[in-house]
C-alpha cells in the first residue's frame, strides 16, 4: 500500500500560443483530447497523482496564456516551480525559435536555486501532422546545448509520448528535491511554495 | 484491481445540471451515481454519469479516472467515436476524501438538496443534485473519515476540520488555540495587532477557547467588527492607512476619534430588484416621427434594469455599441449604415489582396493571421452557431478579426478578442454589423489588450481600492495571502466575464454594462459582488494564492447573474452614500464633481444627480433618471485610467472630465 505522505511538484508549461500546452496537460491528466478547448486566458492548473520511484507525488501542472504580452502579469505563477515543460509545435519553426526566450524568461522570473540544473523538459508536439518543419535532430541539438535537457516528441491528439514526457519532468524534479531534503507535509498535499518568499509561523520545512 | 475497491455508500439519481442552451447535449440534468469508495490508495468520493457506469466497471477504468484533476470544461464536448459516453465522462468526479477542504450544501425548501465539493487546492466541482435525497446519508458516511463543522457565517458552508485524529480527542482547553492550524486566521490578527485586532482578545483567550471555534468566530465578529472597537489612536491609524490604503488621503487625521474605514461604516445595502427586459412595443414607442429616440436615458435605464428582449437585440445593440448615434434619425442611420458597409469592405480588401509572396516579407501580418487562425478554431465551438467541422461561421469570425487588424493595426490581434466577438456575431448574424459592433465593444476594452498591459494593471488595482473600502476584512485577507494583486480576477476583466457566464447570460450582462449605468466602471463593482459571495469560502477555508485562483476559475458558469447584478448595484448605492468615500474611489466610479474652474455652468450641478454634459444631446431627458446616475451623465464613460475616451459619443465631454480629474488629484 502506498504511503500517505504526499509530495507536491509544481510544474509550469510554457511555449507560444497554439503549440498545444492546454491539450498536452489535458491529455496527461484526463487522458482525453478535444479540439474544442478554448484558448487559455490567465492561468489555471490541474493536478494529478503519480508514482515516482515508489513515492506518491501530486503534480500541479500550470498552464498559462502563450501570447507574449500576457507574460508580464503571469510570472507570479513561476514562483516556486519544481519543473518546467517547454513546448513547441514541430510544424512551426518560429515556435521552436521562441524556446530560448521562454527558458530565459522562466529562469529570470522563477529564479530557482540552481538554474544550471533546473529540471526542464522540451516537448516537440503535433508529430501526428504531416507538415513537420523542425527536425528531431535540430531540437535535440538545442536541448544538448542547454545542458542536456531531455527531449520528447509527442502528439497530444493521439496520446503519443505524453505520459513519458511528464513522467520525466516529475522524476527529474524529484531528484532535485531530494538533493535539497524532502519536505513531507502530511497531511496537506498543498505545499505552500510561497513559504520561501515569506516565512510562515507553521511551516513544517 | 477492481476487487480491491469496496463501495461504502452509493446513491443513484444524483444529477449534474448543465446548460442546454450552450451545448449540443439535450439533457439539462445528467443522471449519475455517487459513491463513497474504499480503494487501496484511500477513500474516494466519486460520481459517474449513468452512461459511463456499466462501461467503466467492465473495463476497470476506475484508476484511470482516479486523479484529483478536474477540468472546468463542462460546456465543452469531447469528439470521439463513442460520442455520448465520452461526452458524459468529462463530468465524472473523483477525489480522495483527504483532499476535501469544504463543501456547500443547500437544501431549498421545496426542492432537492445539492452539494458542491471544494478541494484543498481550490478545485471546485459542479453541484451534485440529490433528486431522490441521500445527501445527508452521504455526509454521514463521510463523517466517519473527516470532521466537519458548519461555518458560523454561512449556513450552507461546511469546513473539513483537519486532520490529526489525536488532536480532535483533546479538549479545547488543552489545545493551544494559537497553534492549532484552524485558527491561523485568528493567529494572523493576533500576531499583527496593528492590523486592527482588539487587544482584548489576547487578554481573554479563555472566553474564546471555551466555546470552540464557531464561538471564536462569533467573538471576532461581535467584537472586532463592532463599531465601538473601531476607534483607534491616531498615530496607529495613520500608519494603518499608509500601509493599507496607498493613495488614500489621511486628511481626516485632525478629526478627533477618527474611525477606521470598515464595512460597518458603510450605509446598509438597499434591496435592489431587476425588472422586465426592453420589449419591441416599448422600444418602438420611443421613436418619434423622423425616427429619433426621444428619451435616451429612459431607454438605457430600462436596459440596465432588465436587459433587452433577444428578438430586438441586434437593433438595440447597434445603439449601445455606437454603430448608430443615439440622436440619429432614420435617414441618418441609413446613411451611416451605407458608409459603414463601404468602409468595412474597403478594409477587408486590404488584407485579402496581400499575396502569400508579399506576406513572406510581412511577418507581423503573418503572425497575426496565425494567431487568429488558431483562436477561431477554439472559440465557443460548443455553441450551435460555431459547432461542427467546416462551419461557415468560423470563416466570418476569421474575416472580421483580420479586418479588425487593419482597422486597428497598432493593437492588432490579441487573444481574448475572439471571445468578445463571438456573442456579438451570434446576435448580429451579419458580418458588417458584427464588425462595427465589435469595434464599438473593443473601444471600451481595448486598453485591456495593449502591449504593456497597463489597462489590466490599473483595473486590478482599482478593484483593490474598492475592496479596501467596501470590505477591509476580505481585502486584508487577500493581501496577506499573496492575492492583493487580484490577479485571480484577470480573466473576468480581460474579456468582461465572458468565460464566467453562459452564452445567453453574457449577452444580458454586456448590454447592462454598455448602458454605463449606474456609474462608470460598474464591472469592477460586479467583481466585488462576486467576491463578496465567495468571501466565506475563501476565508474560512484559509485559501492561499493557488487555491483562491483555482476556486475563482472553477466557479465560472455557476455564478447567478441576476443576484450578482442586484448585489452589485446595492454595493454601488452603499458606496455612493458613504460619507467618507475616498477620493480615489470616487474617481474610479466617476463620482467626482467637475471642478468649478471647468465651467460655471456645470458647477451648479455639483452634488446633484448628474451631470457634466450640459451640451450633450440627451441633456433634456436627464430629469428622467434621478438616483441612478453616479456623478456624470450616463452617456459619457471614462475608461479605466481616465485617459482615453471609451465611447465615441462622449469624446468631447470625456476630455473635460479627464482634465478635471487631473486637477483634482
Ligand atoms: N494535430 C494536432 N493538433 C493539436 C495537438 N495538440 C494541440 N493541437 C491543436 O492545436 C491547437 C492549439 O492547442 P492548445 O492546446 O489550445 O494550445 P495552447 O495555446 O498551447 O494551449 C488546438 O486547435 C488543438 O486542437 C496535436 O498533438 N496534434
Ligand atoms: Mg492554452
Amino acid at each position: 500500500m502506498a504511503s500517505r505522505k504526499k509530495v507536491l511538484l509544481k510544474v509550469i508549461i510554457l511555449g507560444d500560443s497554439g503549440v498545444g500546452k492546454t491539450s498536452l496537460m489535458n491529455q496527461y491528466v484526463a487522458k482525453k483530447f478535444s479540439n474544442q478547448y478554448k484558448a487559455t486566458i490567465g492561468a489555471d492548473f490541474l493536478t494529478k497523482e503519480v508514482m515516482v520511484d515508489d513515492r506518491l507525488v501530486t503534480m500541479q501542472i500550470w498552464d498559462t496564456a502563450g501570447q507574449e504580452r500576457f507574460q508580464s502579469l503571469g510570472v507570479a505563477f513561476y514562483r516556486g516551480a519544481d519543473g518546467c515543460v517547454l513546448v513547441f509545435d514541430v510544424t512551426m519553426p518560429n515556435t521552436f525559435r521562441s524556446l530560448d526566450s521562454w527558458r530565459d524568461e522562466f529562469l529570470i522570473q522563477a529564479s530557482p536555486r540552481d538554474p544550471e540544473n533546473f529540471p526542464f523538459v522540451v516537448i516537440g508536439n503535433k508529430i501526428d501532422l504531416e507538415n513537420r518543419a523542425v527536425s528531431a535532430r535540430r531540437a535535440q541539438g538545442w536541448c544538448h546545448s542547454k545542458g542536456d535537457i531531455p527531449y520528447f516528441e509527442t502528439s497530444a491528439k493521439e496520446a503519443i509520448n505524453v505520459e513519458q514526457a511528464f513522467q520525466a519532468v516529475a522524476k527529474n524534479a524529484m531528484a532535485q528535491e531530494s538533493d535539497v531534503e524532502l519536505c513531507s507535509d502530511f497531511p496537506d498535499p498543498i505545499k505552500l511554495k510561497d513559504d520561501q518568499a515569506k516565512p510562515r509561523e507553521n511551516c513544517a520545512c | 484491481m477492481a476487487s480491491q475497491n469496496e463501495v461504502l455508500f452509493a446513491k443513484d439519481s444524483v444529477y449534474i445540471h448543465i446548460n442546454v442552451q450552450d451545448t449540443k447535449d439535450k439533457d439539462a440534468h445528467i443522471a449519475g451515481r455517487v459513491y463513497l469508495m474504499k480503494k487501496p490508495e484511500g477513500n474516494f468520493i466519486e460520481w459517474k454519469a449513468e452512461e459511463c457506469l456499466s462501461h467503466d466497471i467492465q473495463n476497470d477504468e476506475w484508476d484511470v479516472i482516479g486523479s484529483v484533476g478536474f477540468r472546468n470544461d463542462r460546456d465543452s464536448e469531447c469528439v470521439s467515436m463513442n460520442a455520448k459516453m465520452d461526452a458524459r465522462r468529462k463530468y465524472n468526479i473523483s477525489f480522495d476524501v483527504l483532499d476535501l477542504k469544504s463543501f456547500k450544501r443547500n437544501a431549498p425548501n421545496h426542492s432537492w438538496a445539492y452539494i458542491i465539493f471544494i478541494l484543498k487546492d481550490g478545485t471546485t466541482f459542479p453541484a451534485l443534485h440529490f433528486h431522490n435525497g441521500g445527501s445527508k446519508a452521504l455526509l454521514k458516511e463521510l463523517e466517519t473519515f473527516i470532521h466537519i463543522r458548519r461555518s458560523p457565517n454561512d449556513q450552507r458552508l461546511f469546513i473539513v476540520h483537519d486532520h490529526d485524529p489525536e488532536m480532535l480527542s483533546k479538549s479545547f482547553n488543552e489545545l493551544s488555540i494559537f497553534s492549532d492550524s484552524s485558527s491561523a486566521y485568528v493567529q494572523k490578527f493576533v500576531s499583527e495587532p496593528h492590523k486592527g485586532f482588539p487587544k482584548k482578545f489576547m487578554k481573554d483567550p479563555y472566553t474564546a477557547t471555551m466555546g470552540g471555534f464557531s464561538k471564536v468566530t462569533n467573538f471576532l465578529r461581535d467584537n472586532f467588527m463592532a463599531p465601538e472597537n473601531l476607534t483607534r489612536p491616531q498615530s496607529e491609524m495613520a500608519e494603518f492607512l499608509h500601509e493599507d490604503i496607498p493613495g488614500m488621503e489621511i486628511s481626516n487625521l485632525d478629526e478627533p476619534g477618527f474611525e477606521m474605514v470598515t464595512k460597518t461604516k458603510l450605509p446598509p445595502r438597499p434591496v435592489v430588484k431587476r425588472s422586465e427586459h426592453l420589449e419591441l412595443a416599448k422600444w418602438n414607442s420611443f421613436f418619434d416621427s423622423d425616427g429619433t429616440i426621444s428619451q435616451v436615458e429612459e431607454v438605457k435605464e430600462i436596459i440596465f434594469r432588465g436587459g433587452v428582449d433577444p428578438a430586438i437585440r441586434s437593433e438595440v445593440w447597434k445603439f449601445l455599441l455606437g454603430f448608430y448615434d443615439w440622436d440619429s434619425t432614420t435617414k441618418k442611420r441609413q446613411e451611416q449604415r451605407k458608409r459603414k458597409v463601404d468602409d468595412y469592405f474597403r478594409m477587408k480588401l486590404q488584407w485579402k489582396t496581400i499575396s502569400s509572396e508579399q506576406e513572406r516579407r510581412f511577418t507581423l501580418l503573418k503572425e497575426r493571421r496565425g494567431l487568429i487562425d488558431k483562436d477561431v478554431m477554439r472559440t465557443d465551438r460548443t455553441h450551435k452557431f460555431f459547432s461542427g467541422d467546416k462551419n461557415p461561421n468560423l470563416q466570418v469570425l476569421y474575416d472580421i478579426l483580420m479586418t479588425y487588424c487593419m482597422y486597428n493595426f497598432d493593437l492588432g490581434y490579441v487573444q481574448g478578442m475572439s471571445d468578445i466577438l463571438a456573442p456579438i456575431l451570434v446576435v448580429m448574424e451579419n458580418e458588417v454589423d458584427a464588425f462595427w459592433c465589435f469595434a464599438g465593444a473593443m473601444e471600451r476594452v481595448c486598453h485591456n489588450f495593449e502591449m504593456d498591459q497597463n489597462g489590466m494593471k490599473v483595473q486590478l488595482s482599482q478593484i483593490h481600492k474598492l475592496m479596501q473600502v467596501y470590505d477591509p476584512e476580505l481585502c486584508a485577507y487577500l493581501e496577506s495571502h499573496d492575492s492583493g494583486n487580484f490577479y485571480f480576477c484577470f480573466r473576468w476583466i480581460l474579456i468582461m466575464f465572458k468565460r464566467e457566464f453562459h452564452f445567453h447570460e453574457i449577452q444580458r450582462l454586456w448590454e447592462v454594462i454598455w448602458t454605463d449605468l449606474p456609474c462608470q466602471n460598474f464591472h469592477l463593482i460586479i467583481s466585488l459582488a462576486i467576491l463578496d459571495s465567495e468571501k466565506s469560502t475563501l476565508m474560512e477555508n484559509k485559501f492561499g494564492f493557488t487555491e483562491i485562483l483555482k476556486h475563482i476559475n472553477d466557479i465560472s458558469l455557476s455564478i447567478p447573474l441576476d443576484d450578482t447584478l442586484c448585489k452589485a448595484e446595492g454595493i454601488f448605492l452603499q458606496l455612493k452614500e458613504f460619507k467618507k468615500l475616498p477620493k480615489a474611489v470616487k474617481e474610479v466610479l466617476g463620482l467626482l464633481p467637475v471642478p468649478v474652474s471647468q465651467s460655471m455652468e456645470n458647477s451648479v450641478f455639483i452634488g446633484s444627480a448628474s451631470n457634466t454634459d450640459v451640451k450633450s444631446q440627451d441633456s433634456a431627458s436627464r430629469v428622467d433618471t434621478p438616483q441612478l446616475m453616479g456623478g456624470i451623465s450616463s452617456s459619457s464613460s471614462i475608461s479605466v485610467n481616465g485617459s482615453r475616451s471609451s465611447h465615441s459619443l462622449g469624446g468631447k465631454q470625456n476630455s473635460i472630465i479627464d482634465e478635471g480629474s487631473k486637477i483634482l488629484t
